[in-house]
């Protein structure tokens, strides 16, 4: 590679956007290369200084309420929407994923027959992060805390891994019901997405499924089964990286 | 959307967001007023068309909503703008956050304020197609591919401005340097 062609990735590879060969391959011409790890290490620093210094305008609480008020008002003064026919609201739905999917770059299979359990998994969701509902009940970046804490409260012990050096960083985890199953909720955090991995008993011993996407309400849902349970994680985090994670704690051990 | 649970959904999945659109549009708009107007006015547009949305990040969909309020506002008082903005390199810092603990000495909290002022004085004055990258990816963190639906470009393009950006911001810092200590 050349010294050209690396710089004009630099960016992209300091951003942890390239895959994993073409990282190697820079990262390869970096320790050849003293002046394009020069640049490099400027950027690092210009990043960092950045993110430590760099002044954010979070939303002052006039413009909150001003906001909350304005939609509470215009909530109020419209009409309940014309309900669409249902099939045209399928079709929708489904060119709206196709092109999720196309956005996505990768292929959401075709949802087997639990859509009903993945809705509920967004219900969930949804309703977890509402302001008076609590997202976490045991607040914990450790493992060993979380996974004790479920003893006793639900009658399964659901896997908790240590995901930070993945990008997942584990913040804790509460109880919380999918459909009319009690299911065990784990929350992760990349970034500032928030996701819920809701774990709970199959209703089938030992059956083991393989990882199925779908976008349900604007959420990507990934669902599994291994080892008598089952898996949805739901977040807003894109496709791909939702994908990531449901391998990353498939494979978790 | 007497739905309520639309409405729960719209809260929270899109009102969640509001510091992120805020940041975005004070950035963009170098003014507390505007990005205020701004962002009230994408949040009606944003429950307007909310029933409608679909697609994996709904955080996105709403920035670019906050965005377009942005565009619309630089369009229509490009010359009142301008001149806020003038006025804005005294008194820009007032309404942001610049991090620290309060356990700092004041000596600390003096530094940390000039270098806030610093960084604030040379992102401002990039060009807005760089500048509104540069915050989205440094300040909220978002993926090259967030980024992309959100300014509506191919990532090819989101790359190259930002890198464009940080390169304009380094020589900014550097010339900053210089003249502070002259």
């Amino acid at each position: 590679m050349t010294c050209a062609r690396v710089r004009q990735m630099l960016d992209a590879l300091v951003d942890r956007e390239l895959d994993t060969a073409t990282d190697r391959e820079l990262e390869a011409h970096l320790i050849a290369c003293p002046e394009c790890a020069r640049l490099r290490a400027e950027r690092v620093a210009l990043r960092e200084r950045m993110r430590a210094g760099a002044p954010y305008f979070a939303a002052p609480a006039r413009i909150r309420n001003a906001v909350g008020n304005a939609v509470a008002e215009a909530d109020g003064a419209r009409q309940r929407p014309v309900k669409r026919p249902t099939w045209i609201k399928t079709a929708l739905v489904a060119a709206s994923a196709a092109v999720a999917s196309l956005v996505a770059g990768i292929w959401i299979g075709r949802p087997p027959l639990d859509d009903a359990r993945r809705e509920s998994a967004v219900a969930s969701h949804v309703a977890s992060l509402a302001p008076q509902r609590q997202l976490i009940e045991v607040a914990s970046t450790d493992r060993h805390a979380v996974k004790p804490w479920f003893s006793g409260k639900v009658d399964f012990s659901p896997p908790v891994h240590d995901l930070a050096s993945e990008g997942f960083a584990l913040a804790g985890a509460r109880l919380d019901h999918v459909g009319d199953r009690q299911a065990a909720a784990i929350v992760y955090r990349v970034r500032s997405h928030d996701i819920n991995l809701f774990v709970w008993r199959a209703a089938a011993e030992g059956r083991r499924e393989e990882t199925t996407l779908s976008v349900v309400r604007g959420f990507g849902v990934a669902t599994w089964a291994q080892d008598g349970l089952r898996f949805a994680a739901v977040s807003d985090l894109e496709l791909q990286d939702l994908k990531r994670f449901a391998e990353l704690v498939r494979e978790a051990r | 959307m007497g739905d309520p649970a639309i409405r729960q959904r719209f809260e929270a999945t899109v009102l969640v967001h509001l510091d992120a659109a805020f940041n975005l549009a004070r950035w963009m708009l170098r003014d507390d007023a505007a990005a205020e107007d701004a962002v009230q006015d994408a949040s009606l547009r944003a429950l307007r068309f909310f029933d409608g949305v679909r697609g994996p990040s709904p955080k996105a969909w709403f920035m670019a909503v906050v965005r377009n309020a942005c565009l619309d506002r630089l369009k229509e008082g490009r010359q009142r703008v301008l001149e806020d903005a003038y006025d804005d390199e005294v008194h820009g810092l007032a309404s942001a956050r610049v991090g620290g603990t309060t356990a700092e000495t004041p000596e600390a909290a003096l530094e940390r304020g000039a270098e806030a002022h610093w960084l604030y004085a040379c992102i401002r004055s990039l060009p807005i197609e760089n500048r509104e990258v540069v915050v989205l990816r440094e300040l909220e963190e978002l993926s090259y591919k967030e980024i992309s639906a959100i300014v509506d470009v191919p990532i090819g393009t989101v790359m190259s401005r930002l890198s464009r950006g940080r390169d304009l911001l380094r020589q900014r810092l550097l010339a900053e340097r210089s003249r502070q200590r002259s």
